[in-house]
């Protein structure tokens, strides 16, 4: 009867535990409430409303007086068309959000521009090096076309990933085009490395697109002789416009 | 030493056989509760009603790519010909990654592969760049390929593979295209 009345015993404090809502450490004053998260969804409507977001930061970020002062007379004209090119993606964007009743975004993704957006820019006015106009452009090219790729894995309707795709390589195609500037002729097709070891800028990095973070040297060499890296990712949950 | 006879009472309501029943009721509730969050998460993901990983029925439209891109590692076999130093490296290059998006096409599609054609889509002949100017059409149409199949495509895997190539062949096109000699703002379409 003791045994069973114990294992019955410690079987309730067990799922009495497991059932409480408070918390299971003594506080001594006011503890601050947490606040459950909204249960949000990754829909269609959302991915277009990030694009958009992206497609403003990218504009936003090609068009700074901070890279179109430092950009030479042959590339200045070029990152200003590719500005533009971004900013003409929002008109299709807004069809693909509006035939879905979704509403457009009109914004830069806060978010990102906090995280690395600024960042890159401020690199870019400090090492005042015109070198560092393309080295930007590539990259933000770079992960616009990451993000159009990577929202076909998250996209429900396979309509709307065909259209996705097709506004992320004219990302892909800008992005081979600013590589080119950089490191031109088919000697830059293939990655590389200089006399030194240093790798080169490659047109065609790789087989298939990737996913993974783009990385850029920008601004002034520092005392140890390196530069800054940036790192910039795709949109992620957390910086998705909802 | 007097002699200690113990006996276990049972009262007639609440015997042995009933307490190990309870107990075990109360395991095996504990067990339901503690695997409850794992019947649910299949429950829910089953619910929300995603896209499959894998369809069937886009086996035809990945052939079609499939046969597209045999037909392009035809084609650069042939165009590298008469090539040399860096425009034999970069067309290579490209070869290679025709070859590598055949092979993913293969594999994915494993039994259910057909045997695609090989017959060049072309000759690309002449200076490096005329050869370049006809090879970026090439790349141009099948990236359309791919983005118009990824349209009718329900599998995610098979979308998501179709994506990570087409976004490698529009830098192909572009790249092609400068060497062609296009301007910068020509080659990417504009």
């Amino acid at each position: 009867m003791l045994r069973s009345s114990g294992a019955l015993a410690a079987t309730s404090a067990v799922l009495a535990a497991c059932s409480s809502t408070k918390p299971s450490v003594a506080r001594i004053g006011e503890s601050p409430t947490t606040v459950k998260l909204e249960d949000l969804a990754v829909t269609d409507v959302v991915l277009l409303r990030t694009a958009m977001s992206m497609e403003t930061m990218a504009s936003a970020m090609l068009s700074d007086s901070g890279v179109t002062a430092l950009a030479s007379k042959d590339t200045a004209s070029v990152i200003a068309a590719f500005a533009a090119d971004h900013t003409s993606h929002l008109e299709d964007l807004r069809v693909l959000i509006s035939a879905r009743n979704g509403e457009a975004y009109s914004d830069t993704n806060a978010k990102l521009m906090q995280a690395y957006g600024q960042t890159a820019l401020d690199l870019v006015a400090s090492g005042k090096l015109p070198a560092d106009t393309l080295a930007l452009t590539l990259a933000v090219e770079t992960l616009i076309a990451g993000t159009y790729q990577y929202f076909v894995s998250l996209t429900v309707q396979p309509a709307l990933r065909a259209d996705l795709v097709r506004i992320g390589a004219r990302s892909s195609r800008r992005a081979a085009v600013t590589a080119q500037l950089i490191n031109g002729g088919t000697g830059g097709f293939a990655p590389a490395n200089d006399k030194d070891g240093v790798a080169l800028v490659a047109t065609l990095p790789g087989a298939f697109g990737s996913l993974s973070a783009v990385q850029v040297q920008l601004g002034p060499v520092n005392d140890t002789g390196t530069r800054a890296t940036v790192l910039m990712d795709t949109p992620s949950l957390n910086s998705l416009i909802y | 030493m007097p002699y200690v006879d113990t006996h276990q009472v049972e009262s007639p309501d609440m015997s042995m056989t009933t307490r190990r029943r309870l107990i075990a009721s109360l395991l095996t509730g504990g067990a339901i509760v503690a695997a409850a969050p794992l019947f649910a998460g299949r429950a829910s993901a089953a619910e929300a009603g995603g896209p499959p990983h894998r369809d069937a029925a886009d086996n035809d439209a990945l052939n079609a790519s499939l046969e597209r891109e045999s037909r392009m590692v035809a084609t650069y076999r042939k165009a590298i010909g008469g090539l040399t130093e860096n425009d034999l490296i970069a067309m290579t290059l490209i070869l290679d990654h025709h070859v590598a998006y055949a092979q993913a096409l293969t594999g994915y599609l494993a039994v259910d592969v057909k045997t695609p054609g090989s017959a060049p889509l072309a000759s690309p002949a002449g200076s490096l760049a005329s050869v370049a100017r006809q090879l970026a059409a090439l790349e141009d149409q099948t990236a359309t390929i791919h983005t118009d199949n990824l349209a009718t495509i329900k599998g995610i895997d098979a979308a998501m593979l179709l994506a990570s190539i087409v976004t490698v062949e529009a830098r192909h096109s572009a790249a092609l295209e400068l060497v062609a000699g296009a301007s910068p703002i020509a080659a990417v379409g504009n």
